[in-house]
């Protein structure tokens, strides 16, 4: 009897939560700014999706001429070791959005670097805000030092020491996206856990005597999702944009799968003879941030819109 | 007010402080041995045990960062017989430590097993003579001494028990007998006005570290002027004509351009006016101190990256803000009370409207230099990103150090002008 009666209530709470995803979800294409960014982010998710049964040709393997110009064989050129551009650029996409290549070995886990980044980032800044908006006093003050000593710190010191200490790595590019986002995150989280915890329903679960950690993370963390997933999907272009930078620099994703910058920065010392495979990358990079920033912006102002 | 000046005084040295002890850890950890840095792949283990002894690098890991903050010419001291002095080399103008022997500048070194002073003379050079008189006897009926030695370390000299070291030299490593059994790098420590020595250039940080402070000031501020007035007009421009194609144009671009990282905008810039249409220099080169103000065009695509994606990020947020105060009741009011336009939005809407902008540029500082850093990289311009970048791959401490606290000042005095600006801005904050 009692069984019965949760699993209708599941089926009831289900029901009523459908429609609602769906709303959110088609909130997108209320707006055209959004949907262009959909669109973007979706053709580079596609292009990555058949990279991973095919290219044209093996990416890796320097099978051409060095720095032809576009042709019927290679359609978008070779690069300065005759490798093919457009797999190379299919292959790209993947370390960024698709996989993990985790070290000394072949294998790799789903999720590419830059989601794992971001969720990284999510987690730690989430605990640290929602530590520092909820408790306040001292904790809030600690926190919100450390979090200020971690602002100031020049990142890419940051990053270029933890690869020095770490060796060149997916995790450990994963590791410096989690640290430099976890701040930006944390005082997101902590405005609104301020915010949030002045509300009945909170002082309703302190009456009920429940724990601290239930109070942030179910009920205070559920209704600040909001902002933080529009701020989430902002700081996936951010993180793609530090991946190419640290490629570009030389201390990205290791070799010798093929990652944007990288990819950018090897081109760049033949360009007087090849432009067009540092304009590739380059393309590549801009229009991936750019949708994803277009999406998250349309997505903002939807929900405002909604909240007006 | 004076409560929340001493708070963030006294938060600004907290962070301060975690910010150096936390990147001395991460380079404690990061950056391996820095013998092989400077000496090389093929010194043997006992070129580099000498050399590491010579850095002060045997000293465990907290001595090394108290040597490092606050000096360790006050302990060194109390081992010493004379008392030590700095005094200025009249060459290279750099800080040079001496002993002070009955107002005599005195060094020391060990030859063929006997002990001698080096008297400083007029002229900076200095005269040897025979300083037996020197050694003290101290337990285990053993004669030691502690000195200076030629190049700026507190040593301690055994008698009869020269130790066998390797010293750097122009030409490489050169074996030396009669050496001291322990070395102290002096330093008075930063707190002091002392960041020490750059391992990489082999002089002090102070000295390399001030052309580029000068350069990278040089090149933000220009940006800085360039972008500021352009975006908030484009951005204002965009905010009264919310949702008119003129907006559609500004936002659109000015996202398009922030999106795009700077080493593309970089890259694109370089193939268009360096090598398309060949009339700007692609790279910064310097060929003396002064060259940017020789050649000032040199300048000119730096700074046109970092206006490209400052410009997008400033004008986005400033036609953020006006949208949101042209919507708000008491600038309907105003139309509506028959006002002209003009007057209502620069009268009443701007001065509103660039509170949020103001905050944001100024905590943005910090986006700005890993900006620089990129930038800096792309053109071969020296400036202090490319200091930064060259040091950590080098894993030179101090100078890491030295230019890392640049910039965490930089960051917070920036972040307290916003503060300030805001609250002249808006007199409803009152700091509790």
């Amino acid at each position: 009897m009692n069984a019965e009666a949760s699993a209708s209530n599941k089926q009831k709470r289900e029901k009523r939560e459908k429609p609602s995803l769906w709303k959110t979800i088609s909130i997108v294409f209320d707006s055209r700014v959004a949907t262009v960014g959909v669109v973007m982010v979706s053709f580079w998710l596609v292009i990555a999706g058949v990279s991973l049964f095919w290219t044209p040709y093996d990416p890796n393997s320097s099978d051409f001429i060095q720095n032809l110009s576009p042709n019927a064989t290679n359609w978008l050129g070779t690069d300065h070791m005759g490798r093919d551009l457009l797999s190379r650029l299919m292959q790209g996409t993947q370390v960024i959005l698709l996989k993990t290549r985790l070290p000394g070995g072949d294998h790799s886990i789903p999720g590419g670097v830059a989601i794992w980044g971001v969720l990284g980032s999510l987690i730690l800044g989430a605990i640290l805000g929602l530590n520092a908006g909820y408790r306040r006093g001292w904790t809030d003050q600690i926190i919100m030092q450390v979090l200020d000593a971690l602002i100031a710190f020049p990142q890419i010191v940051l990053y270029l020491v933890v690869i020095a200490a770490l060796g060149q790595g997916d995790l450990v590019v994963i590791l410096a996206i989690t640290i430099t986002g976890a701040p930006g995150v944390a005082r997101l989280a902590r405005s609104l856990a301020l915010d949030i915890q002045t509300r009945d329903y909170i002082r309703a679960a302190e009456t009920r005597a429940e724990s601290v950690w239930f109070i942030m993370f179910r009920e205070i963390l559920p209704n600040a999702r909001g902002p933080l997933l529009v701020d989430a999907m902002l700081r996936v272009g951010y993180a793609i944009f530090m991946i190419g930078t640290l490629g570009f620099l030389g201390i990205g994703l290791p070799p010798p799968d093929p990652d944007w910058g990288s990819m950018v920065n090897e081109a760049r010392k033949y360009i007087f003879v090849n432009q067009l495979a540092v304009i590739w990358p380059a393309l590549s990079i801009a229009t991936l941030v750019i949708g994803l920033n277009l999406f998250a912006d349309g997505l903002r102002e939807e929900l405002m819109r909604y909240q007006k | 007010m004076i409560r929340f000046l001493v708070r963030s005084v006294v938060s600004t040295i907290v962070t301060i402080l975690l910010v150096s002890i936390g990147l001395f850890l991460l380079i404690e950890v990061g950056s391996g041995d820095i013998s092989v840095k400077i000496l090389g792949v093929f010194a043997t283990p006992e070129q580099r045990a000498s050399y590491r002894a010579q850095l002060g690098l045997d000293a465990p890991v907290w001595q090394r960062y108290l040597d490092w903050l606050i000096g360790n010419d006050w302990w060194a001291k109390s081992r010493m017989t004379y008392p030590l002095i700095t005094l200025k080399n009249t060459k290279t103008k750099e800080t040079e430590w001496w002993a002070d022997v009955g107002g005599q500048a005195t060094r020391w070194k060990m030859e063929k097993g006997e002990l001698k002073r080096l008297l400083r003379q007029e002229d900076g050079f200095s005269k040897a003579v025979p300083a037996v008189s020197d050694w003290i006897k101290g337990e285990n009926s053993e004669y030691f001494f502690w000195g200076v030695d030629n190049r700026n370390n507190a040593v301690k000299f055994v008698k009869g028990a020269g130790e066998e070291v390797w010293v750097l030299t122009k030409a490489g490593l050169r074996k030396q007998g009669d050496g001291p059994r322990k070395y102290i790098p002096l330093r008075k420590g930063l707190i002091r006005g002392d960041a020490g020595m750059s391992w990489q250039y082999n002089r002090p940080v102070s000295v390399v570290l001030k052309p580029r402070i000068r350069n990278t000031l040089i090149l933000a501020g220009v940006a800085f002027v360039v972008v500021m007035p352009l975006a908030l007009f484009f951005g204002i421009l965009a905010g009264i004509n919310e949702g008119k194609p003129l907006d559609r144009i500004v936002s659109i671009t000015s996202l398009g351009a922030t999106a795009t990282p700077e080493f593309v905008t970089g890259i694109f810039l370089i193939m268009i006016f360096g090598i398309w249409l060949k009339v700007l220099p692609a790279v910064t080169l310097f060929t003396s101190s002064d060259a940017i103000f020789k050649n000032p065009t040199m300048l000119i695509l730096p700074v046109l990256t970092l206006t490209a994606v400052e410009l997008g990020y400033v004008a986005r947020m400033t036609r953020a803000s006006m949208v949101e105060v042209m919507d708000s009741a008491y600038i309907r009011t105003a139309i509506v009370k028959g006002m002209p336009y003009w007057r209502v939005v620069f009268r009443h809407a701007i001065r509103n409207a660039l509170m949020a902008p103001i905050t944001i540029i100024m905590l943005h500082v910090n986006w700005l230099i890993g900006g620089v850093v990129v930038v800096e990289v792309i053109f071969g311009y020296p400036g202090l990103g490319k200091f930064i970048f060259d040091s950590a791959i080098f894993g030179d401490f101090s100078a890491i150090e030295a230019a890392a606290m640049v910039t965490v000042l930089i960051a917070i005095i920036t972040r307290l002008i916003g503060d300030l600006a805001y609250t002249l801005l808006n007199p409803r904050v009152r700091y509790a």
